[in-house]
């Protein structure tokens, strides 16, 4: 369970106090309506996690982007939704809400048109066109723009622009009975429904301080590292397909396929839906489950090391990969990555070592130096071994006893839970109404900050390798979006 | 290049026969839930109603159940509820219908009145044009639908294609529930097609909006656009996804309604005409 160190916090300190917290900015939002308008600004540092209450009561407060370069979007996001201004941003456009006055279509008139949005307008001259890509995208792709600024083969500017797919799925966690509200989380990112699910419940029972069940807590394990897998293979089928590598991205989707089967064989859903709930787990394993996923996955890693050894001889391959879409270590903490995005990066962090749950055992956190989209391959790759390993340790044996307690009486106002998705630390934050309700939810899926970046690692690439760079970020749109 | 040519012969054929033969579920697998409106208790019906978060599950004043599947999450959650043997899981991976209303048990009401039941058949027998477009999903249906690239389910050897340009496409296929921003984008992909051309309402969010009641969600496809096929589902697995295009061309027939048989073992059979 996560302690979360709460001090009050003037409006002018907020940049300065988070410096001298040092540490990574989680999340940024408001709570309460009217006069007790307060600004949650949530850090962690070296596993201590701090929450800044600052009162607003006008209407805006100085902007923390200056300082700290994280803010960006959650202090857009504040002013979309709260209408607060955050003084001084340096870039304050609409982010979350689409107006219906900004028609797709007048994005593409590279800021002559009448659109408050100002994307794509950095450079200008004969030749340079802004080519909106999506929100319909060719092939199946999640629905989420990119307005490719570029004079045919340089990618001089790349504006995301996302929310497409917003669903108020925070408002809704608040609304729904609260027994069913981890049905709404688990769906938030389709992709990642077990770090939802885990994240969320986190934060329910830390609320209520219930102790979960150490069968249950391998359950969540297992189920866990089934889903990092299956996602990590998907980036896998996803650049082997941009670098037409057909028999590579046939063999691992038919990897990936062999995950998911496994996965409705064993809990019923092919995403693993309905199998955890708050103060534990809903599906237990039983026996011929257990040697069900033990042989599965026996069979599974000689044919994906098999595959993969042949992946990284193959020249053609690597060739595209190595060098495109550099993150840099100082870009990715200012913009407070998360996930393989971070530890590709040389950033190291993993949600489920700094901040952890479910009684994970000490595991190495994989790391890489270089920053590109190999190496965020590379680390992929190294989190498939270290999710086969955490597998086998929950599973063998696997503890008795129930697998789940009763959630009882909240015996805290407010609580954050945190979980490590295949894409990076997923946040939810709840507050707690005196009936043991949920009155006010603020989620923060890693996409939301991963997406911060997507701008940053086009400097300078080329058009050509705009699918390579994007598909070894990873990132999902629905849970950006909520 | 050679030892690429050896790992893609070394594992042999994965390919399913669907539709020619039928694909078996798992046992545990949740597709959808089953009602048999006969058997409801009505002193329990409001309280079944209750635990299903997207409204599936419907009890009046009189202790009637109503189920309607493309609404359905199959979460599992009434039938731990109702042990009165009402309610079941359906394991199938054919769920897909041309009518709203044969979603719906006991059929009747508001949503009888809509019926697609339309299909291309004809020319478009042996090959379908599919141009997709998420109007607010998971996420999830999208990595089904790539997935039916896979060696699996290789939906071209069906005649199935993915299609990058509205211009070439036979078919809409929209997942998820319609969000604001979406709705344009939905309508001008609708216009760019020629005709005659078919709408695909993919997921349970696309064919109701689900759990999504808010206002920044619209409802399902059918809001928008006439839907002709919809395809259920939580995701709905790569099977029945291939169920819907196939019933889209008329060569399949719909799935049963979801209505739990007194005998088990209601899953449809595979069927070609």
């Amino acid at each position: 369970m996560i302690h979360l160190t709460e001090q009050q916090c003037d409006q002018e300190r907020i940049a300065g106090e988070l410096r001298a917290i040092g540490g990574r900015l989680l999340m940024m939002f408001m709570t309460g309506a009217g006069d007790s308008r307060e600004l949650r600004t949530i850090a962690s540092a070296d596993g201590s996690v701090s929450c800044l209450r600052t009162p607003i009561t006008g209407g805006s407060y100085p902007s923390v982007t200056p300082q700290v370069p994280a803010g960006h979007w959650f202090e857009r996001e504040i002013h979309d939704l709260w209408g607060v201004v955050p003084d001084g941003h340096p870039r304050l456009e609409p982010l979350v809400v689409h107006g219906p006055e900004q028609p797709e279509i007048a994005l593409a008139t590279n800021g002559n048109g009448t659109s408050a949005h100002r994307g794509a307008e950095r450079l200008s001259g004969p030749g340079v066109f802004v080519f909106p890509y999506g929100p319909v995208r060719s092939g199946v792709f999640e629905a989420a723009q990119f307005l490719v600024q570029t004079g045919g083969e340089d990618v001089a500017y790349c504006a995301q622009r996302l929310f497409f797919k917003r669903r108020g799925a925070e408002r809704r966690i608040s609304e729904v009975p609260l027994e069913l509200a981890v049905l709404v989380a688990e769906r938030v990112s389709g992709t990642s429904s077990v770090a939802h699910a885990l994240a969320f419940s986190h934060a329910i029972e830390s609320l209520a301080r219930t102790e979960v069940p150490a069968r249950a807590q391998a359950i969540r394990r297992v189920l866990a590292e089934l889903e990092r897998l299956y996602n990590h293979l998907q980036v896998a089928v996803r650049v082997c397909e941009d670098a037409s590598l057909s028999v590579a991205q046939a063999q691992f989707a038919a990897l990936k396929e062999r995950l998911h089967r496994l996965a409705g064989a064993v809990v019923g859903s092919r995403f693993l839906r309905g199998a955890i709930v708050p103060g534990g787990a809903r599906a237990d394993l039983d026996t011929a489950a257990v040697s069900l996923i033990s042989d599965t996955l026996g069979h599974w890693e000689r044919d994906f090391r098999r595959t993969l050894a042949v992946l990284l001889r193959t020249d053609s391959f690597l060739d595209r990969l190595v060098s495109a879409g550099p993150l840099s270590t100082r870009d990715a903490r200012d913009f407070a990555c998360v996930g393989p995005i971070a530890r590709g990066s040389g950033i190291d962090l993993d949600t489920r070592r700094d901040l952890p749950y479910d009684g994970y055992p000490p595991f190495a956190v994989a790391l890489h130096a270089d920053g590109d989209a190999m190496a965020r391959l590379e680390v992929r790759f190294a989190e498939v071994d270290t999710s086969l390993e955490l597998i086998r340790h929950s599973l063998g044996p696997l503890p008795g006893g129930p697998i789940r307690n009763p959630v009882g009486a909240f015996v805290r106002d407010t609580a954050l839970g945190a979980a490590e998705s295949a894409r990076g630390e997923t946040l939810y934050w709840l507050q707690a109404t005196d009936d043991d309700a949920v009155s006010f939810c603020k989620l923060r899926a890693a996409s939301f900050v991963n997406y911060g970046i997507f701008n940053r690692v086009f400097d300078s690439q080329v058009l050509t390798d705009f699918s390579f760079i994007e598909h070894s970020l990873g990132l999902s749109p629905a849970g950006c979006d909520g | 290049m050679i030892k690429w040519f050896l790992r893609g012969v070394s594992q042999g054929r994965l390919t399913t026969r669907y539709p020619r033969n039928a694909e078996p579920p798992p046992p545990r697998y949740r597709a959808r839930a089953l009602l048999d409106p006969d058997r409801v208790d009505p002193s329990a019906a409001t309280e079944c109603a209750a635990t299903c978060l997207p409204g599936a599950l419907a009890a009046d004043a009189q202790g009637r159940l109503r189920l309607d599947a493309g609404r359905c999450i199959a979460c599992g959650l009434c039938t731990d509820a109702c042990p009165d043997g009402s309610l079941a899981i359906d394991s199938s991976y054919e769920l897909a219908s041309r009518s709203r209303a044969r979603l719906v048990v006991p059929a009747g009401g508001d949503q009888a009145q809509q019926s697609g039941a339309r299909a291309l058949g004809g020319t478009f027998r042996r090959s379908l044009h599919i141009r997709h477009i998420d109007t607010g999903s998971d996420g999830a249906v999208e990595q089904e639908l790539a997935s039916l690239l896979s060696p699996y389910y290789d939906m071209q050897r069906l005649g199935l294609f993915f299609t990058a340009s509205p211009r070439h496409a036979d078919v809409l296929l929209a997942t998820g529930p319609v969000t604001r921003p979406m709705e344009q984008p939905l309508r001008r992909t609708y216009e760019a097609m020629p005709e005659p051309r078919v709408v695909i309402a993919a997921g349970t969010d696309a064919c109701s909006g689900s759990i999504w009641q808010a206002p920044e969600v619209l409802g399902g496809v059918d809001r928008v656009l006439p839907v002709d096929v919809y395809i259920p589902g939580d995701p709905p697995s790569p099977i029945a996804l291939l169920h819907g295009l196939l019933l889209a061309a008329g060569r399949v027939r719909d799935a049963p309604s979801p209505r739990l048989e007194r005998r088990p073992g209601t899953a449809a059979k595979a069927s070609t005409r």
